[in-house]
């Protein structure tokens, strides 16, 4: 059990960049010896990438100057005590409770999905020969070609409100007597 | 961000993008094996601006009161064959002007509607339509006018389905 926590741990401070460079190195050689491992390695790489990506633009829309000004500011103004009653935490550590709450929040990952799932299962599928269609009604022109004649595309309104199409063919050919 | 959060959003889109593909594939696959033959209605019907009778069977199809066939001051059914559709197969409907309406449906569409192609041919002539393709949901038609016959003007209504009538 200690060696799962140690390797979980391990893990995530492999991911957070936190380990010693030999200690990363030994980490990711552990991930390359398996396919799956390998997959997981990509994985967290594309992550990272595309963080460090959303946080450079984030950054770069802060203005650092006024906001270190800021602090500055609100460091140097003189502190006023004020009582208040003693809170209780919300949540308390327990020794032993973070490898409960990774594998929590895991299983709550999961059972989201499985519940995405099953709601997606569970949903008309719009069956055409069976159910009503799932979201589109009424008639819409794709595509043309009028040949010789001139024509238009009209949409009427349906009795329940839908749109329908309306395609005017003239009779007489363009440019024939 | 911390390796739980990570743990957690990869499990979520993970399972949201599988049961959205497998979804997505299952109804594919319903439509697919249900598509064989589908009813569909050809009405004929000869417009005219003088005043007239309106057929009391075009009553409820409220469409051919509003524009562009609010002109027509009398309406009437010429026709009103009923046929099937095989998806790629062609099917022939006459007009009484001597031309050919030919209906191929093509495909259902993911939100239910029916592909359709459509084209009226002219005897000794270039093709009056050549081509028209539409999606049209069971029971909604889609109309073809403005040909001439007998002082007036043919209106041709397809309707794919039309047990599932909206009108």
């Amino acid at each position: 059990m200690e060696s799962a926590k140690t390797e979980d741990e391990k893990l995530q401070m492999f991911f957070d960049g936190e380990l010693a460079p030999e200690e990363a190195a030994a980490v990711r050689r552990s991930l390359q010896a398996s396919p799956e491992g390998a997959a997981q390695l990509r994985e967290w790489e594309q992550l990272r990438v595309a963080m460090r990506s959303v946080s450079a633009d984030w950054a770069g829309q802060i203005d650092s100057d006024a906001l270190f000004a800021r602090i500055e500011a609100d460091l140097s103004a003189p502190v006023i005590p004020i009582d208040r009653p003693a809170r209780t935490p919300a949540f308390r550590e327990v020794p032993g409770g973070r490898e409960r709450r990774v594998w929590g929040a895991a299983a709550i990952g999961f059972a989201a999905a499985a519940a995405i799932f099953l709601v997606v299962i569970a949903s008309p599928t719009g069956d055409p020969q069976g159910g009503a269609p799932a979201v589109a009604r009424g008639s819409e022109v794709l595509e043309v070609d009028f040949g010789a004649n001139t024509g238009t595309i009209f949409e009427v309104e349906g009795g329940a409100g839908q749109s329908l199409a309306v395609v005017w063919i003239d009779d007489e050919e363009v440019g024939l007597p | 961000m911390t390796l739980i959060r990570h743990l957690l959003l990869i499990a979520v889109l993970f399972g949201a993008s599988t049961a959205f593909a497998q979804g997505s594939s299952l109804a594919r696959s319903d439509r697919a094996a249900t598509i064989s033959n589908v009813p569909a209605e050809v009405l004929v019907v000869l417009a005219k601006e003088e005043p007239g009778e309106i057929d009391p069977q075009l009553k409820k199809l409220t469409a051919l009161r509003r524009p562009p066939f609010n002109s027509f001051r009398s309406m009437q059914i010429l026709s009103r064959p009923k046929l099937t559709l095989t998806p790629g197969k062609d099917a022939l409907v006459s007009l009484p002007n001597g031309r050919r309406v030919k209906l191929t449906l093509l495909r259902v569409m993911p939100d239910g509607r029916y592909k359709v192609k459509a084209a009226i041919n002219r005897p000794d002539k270039s093709d009056y339509l050549p081509l028209l393709q539409v999606v049209a949901s069971a029971g909604d038609p889609f109309f073809v006018a403005g040909q001439t016959y007998k002082g007036g003007t043919l209106v041709v209504g397809v309707i794919v389905d039309p047990k599932k009538t909206t009108q």
